[in-house]
Order: C-alpha cells, then structure tokens, then sequence
C-alpha cells in the first residue's frame, strides 16, 4: 500500500546570467528562485497494482519515486509506502523494496554479476534456498544464464539490464520502482524486458511504479496511469478511459499520388470527410486508426483533460 | 555486526580480485610508499643530527612516535582513502542512491567498500617498521604497552577517518568538486609532529578543532611516558566528540542530499 499526502519538494536555485559578469554579480547579490519539484500530490496504490507515472522530463517523476525510495527527504507533506514514511529509512522497510533506473548501475562493473549477487544476498539476507531459487528462476526466465559469469562492463546494454532487473528482484520486493528501464534498449530487449515485468507482476503481485517515455511500455504494462507535469498531477486513473475520452477523433490516412497526410476528424463526420476526399484527390490508400496514445498523452500534457 | 563482517570480507574478496587486474600500478605504489616512508624517517634521522632531544624525546623515542603514525597513514591508505577520494564525486553526482536504499548502513558502505588492496603492502611494511621501531627501543616496555599503543593508534585512525570525514561532508551543501579535502591534506601534516611542538592557539586547533596531534602523539605519549589521566581524558573527549560531530553532519547532509537526476 502506497499512500501519498500532499507531497511537496522544492529546491532553491540561483539563477545566474551568464558569462563572468554573471558569475561576479552572483558572487554578491543571488537572485533566489524556488522552484517545485512537486507540488502538493496525492496518491494511493494497492499491493499487487502496477502503475505508469508519465510525464516530460523534468516534470517530477524521477522526484517523485526518490522520495518513495527514501532517497530524498520532501519539503512538506507525507507519505508511506508499506507503513514506513520512506525517507526514514527503516531497514525492514528498505529489505522489501527495489529500485532499478535506466540510467544508474546498481552491479558492479568490474566484476561478473554474480559476485554482485552474491554481495546482494548478504545485503538482504537472502538464505540460501531462497537465492538459488529465485537466481534459478530469474536466470531463466531472462535467458541469461551464461552471461552472469562474464564482467558486467564486457555485457551488452540489453544484457546488462536484465542483470539489473535480477539484481533489483532477488530479495522477492514487494515494493518495485522502475524508472525508465528500457531507456537506450534495442526494440527487441525492450519487448523482453516488458514481457518479463508483466509476468513477474501476475506472478508476484508487488506494488510497481513505472516510469518510461515509451508508450509500448505503457501501454502493455499499466492499466493505470498517472501523468504529471510541472509537479502536479493532471490525470490520474485508467488508460482505457484516457483513450475513450479523447478517443472521439480518428485518425485518416491518406496516400495520394502527390502527396501522404494525416486528418483527425469525429467521428461523426467520418462518413462526409472520407466522401469528400475521395471526391478531391485521386486516392491510393486510406487508413481509418484510433488516434495513437501518444498523441493523446501529448495533448494532455499540452492543454491539459479540457472538458470531461 | 556478524553480518557487517561477513560484507567486509565480500569487500576485500572483490578488491583483491580487481588489483590483480593492474599489476603496473601494483609496483609503482610500492616504489611510491618506499620513496615516502624514507623521507619521513630521513627527515627526523636529519634533525637529530643537531640536537640531541626534539619536544622532550630523542631519537630512538622518535623512531616509535614515526612508525606509529606511519601505521595510522598505512591502515588510512588501505582501509578508507580509495572510498574518500569517491564520496565527494558520488555525492555531487548522485550516485550515492542506490547506496541509500539498502538495508546496510550507507555509512558503513560508502567509508570501506573497496579496500586498496594496492596499498596492502604498504600496511605489511608499516607494521614490519613498527615492529622494527619496538624492537630497537631501549626504554622498559611490556606485552601490555603494545597492545594498548596499538589501540591508541586504531583509535587515531577513526579520529583521523572522522576529520577527513568532516572535510569531505560540506560537499552536500557546496557542491564544490573536493570539499576542504585539501586544506585536510595540507594541515594532516601536523599529525607526523609531536604535539609538544604546538604552543598557544596553535595547541588548542592541532588537539581540539582539528585533533590532529591527537591521532598519533598522543598515543605515543602513552606509550613512552608514565600514564597520564588528563591525556587520557582528552583523547577520550575528542573521539566521542569528533565521532558524534561526524555523525551529525552526515545525517545533515543526507537529508539535503538532492540526488542529481540522471
């Protein structure tokens, strides 16, 4: 159970004009800004849910799951996750939580992941049935068996995630956060990476936050989504319902022989536009789509929901 | 603690398994540590050349006082330097999160994870000069002595660990590349003086602002001389002060830590 109250961070920077006329004033006088990280959230997720927080960069999200993480200490508001305010950092609560980011290793580079694991093990206090099962079951559902004796830095990057997702999952968390884990991957351990979290997360039933600026995952993993932007949350409940909300339009693709272009038109009107293209242009193919979630997650992010 | 063990010897696993790797670097340290521990035993064989005492010992006195603070530097470059050269980097750069969300003390982690298997030698040739060093004196001593100058020296090391420490910690705030880190290195010094050299303002900064002669005159003072209960004393204040202080300023500094974002 995660359960967010009000949750603020703010930081206070100081903004410097540039050049070293700007460095010299700034030495003097500092033009303080506030700026919030996030401001004010609310937030409730149930064991077993998984759930996407989408925003553009710099919107929070990253924030946002390092103070859950007990990385960071907010500035006012509150939260718990399992019962523990994260950022006091109580061992039992950090013993049955993971953190995996795209962007940070978490295994030792010079070393072979298993030496990392093995360190892991007396971190977490893994016994040893437990680790040989889960390495066991990871190893293979990750097909990655052989690689775990190599050195992590001698690793492919898709390689080196999945030794990242075996590391973060040894000691059975029931609390996951995932930050952009298939940032930089190849289509295909991109698709693997997904597949693996969405049976782990029928299997398992831990509470996931995610974090991905690719809709695939999204969309493949998290009924529910949550998107964020300047430090506030604009929408907070299932994808589904985003799609139908905005899902009013299609999208009309048109070949031509001149020339490809696209048209969102109600979809009411369908009928009278396709009628009128056909009559305007000599057509080569039309395609009738929903409008993709990309679209509307960027049209929510621009204009926020509008009207329900 | 049991298990803080068992880490430490994963620790030391890991780091010995990665020095073999870099061998070339492996003989320079060697030459480096000779170069540096002829110096400093050169350096007081020099001055006993023109006085017979220097701060009330003389020159076989000298020698226990030099091999034990040559230990504190051997068990400090072994021991905590590798990870103290990263801490600053770590925290400017945020790589100090993932540090932060196990159920191991962060503190813990980030002063001994990679022992300097490197400088291991150098703490083999350390303890072999001290052992020299005792073997040499001519003054009355017991099993006993040594024991309890070896404690002192170990607990010099944590005052020395704990001011460095304190350099580096000011990093949370400042975001500054080293923190003080060099003033430490340029002041650390006064620790390879005996303290009766420190007169005045500069007693009270060398034994209580920045217990430099704390760290290995004083034990060395206890070793060589009738035991003293004001020394005593004032060795056990500035450890439990520096340690607290030390303690304090991190759990500050964590809770400013802002994690940069990847």
């Amino acid at each position: 159970m995660i359960n967010v109250q009000n949750l603020t961070k703010s930081f206070t920077t100081h903004v410097k004009e540039p050049g070293l006329k700007g460095s010299l004033k700034s030495l003097i006088k500092r033009d303080k800004k506030t700026k919030f990280a996030l401001n004010g959230v609310n937030l409730q997720i149930k064991q077993g849910e998984i759930v996407g927080l989408i925003g553009a960069n710099g919107a929070g999200k990253t924030t946002l799951i390092k103070i859950l993480a007990g990385i960071v200490h907010p500035t006012s508001g509150e939260a718990t996750v399992l019962g523990y305010k994260p950022w006091q950092r109580d061992n039992r609560y950090r013993k049955q939580m993971s953190l995996i980011m795209g962007q940070k290793a978490q295994v030792w580079w010079d070393l072979p992941a298993l030496d990392s694991f093995i360190l892991l093990k007396e971190i977490y206090q893994i016994d040893n049935f437990t680790y040989k099962k889960n390495l066991e079951f990871l190893s293979d559902t990750l097909m990655i068996k052989d690689q775990l004796k190599i050195q992590v830095r001698r690793l492919s990057l898709g390689e080196r995630m999945k030794v990242e997702l075996m590391a973060a999952l040894l000691h059975n968390p029931r609390v996951i956060f995932l930050d952009e884990p298939t940032i930089g991957l190849d289509i295909s351990a991109q698709k693997a990476v997904r597949e693996f979290m969405k049976n782990y997360q029928v299997e398992f039933k831990p509470i996931t936050i995610l974090t991905s600026h690719y809709m695939a995952d999204i969309q493949e993993l998290c009924p529910r989504i949550v998107i964020i932007k300047e430090g506030q949350f604009v929408y907070d409940g299932s994808l589904s319902k985003v799609q139908r909300m905005l899902g009013d339009n299609k999208v009309l693709s048109v070949t031509t022989e001149k020339e490809i272009f696209q048209l969102e038109v109600p979809r009411t009107e369908l009928s009278i536009k396709t009628k009128e293209i056909f009559e305007n242009h000599n057509v080569l193919d039309l395609n009738i789509q929903d409008p993709s979630i990309e679209n509307i997650i960027e049209s929510i992010m621009r204009n926020g929901l509008g009207p329900p | 603690m049991k298990r803080y063990i068992r880490l430490y010897f994963h620790f030391l696993r890991f780091s010995f398994s990665k020095a073999m790797e870099f061998r070339l670097d492996f003989s320079f340290r060697i030459i480096m540590d000779i170069i540096y521990y002829t110096v400093n035993i050169l350096f007081f064989k020099v001055i006993y050349l023109h006085t017979p005492m220097l701060a009330g010992w003389n020159e076989n006195q000298m020698m226990i006082f030099v091999s034990g603070y040559l230990l504190v530097d051997a068990i400090n470059m072994t021991i905590f330097s590798t990870n103290m050269w990263w801490l600053p980097y770590y925290i400017n750069k945020g790589e100090l999160d993932y540090y932060l969300i196990r159920p191991v003390s962060p503190l813990f982690f980030l002063s001994l994870k990679e022992f300097s298997a490197n400088s291991f030698l150098n703490l083999m040739m350390a303890i072999g000069f001290f052992t020299y060093s005792l073997n040499q004196y001519t003054g009355p001593f017991d099993t006993l002595d040594i024991f309890l100058y070896v404690l002192f020296l170990l607990n010099g090391s944590m005052i020395y660990f704990c001011t460095q420490m304190l350099m580096i910690l000011p990093v949370f705030w400042t975001h500054s590349a080293r923190g003080f880190v060099d003033l430490f290195y340029s002041l650390g010094l006064a620790m390879e003086r005996p303290d009766r050299i420190y007169k005045g303002w500069l007693r009270v900064l060398f034994t209580f602002i920045l217990p430099f002669a704390v760290i290995a005159s004083f034990p060395a003072r206890f070793f060589l001389e009738p035991f003293d209960w004001k020394l005593f004393v004032h060795t056990a204040v500035v450890t439990v002060f520096i340690w607290s202080l030390m303690l304090f300023v991190w759990k500050k500094g964590l809770q400013n830590y802002s994690s940069a974002s990847s």
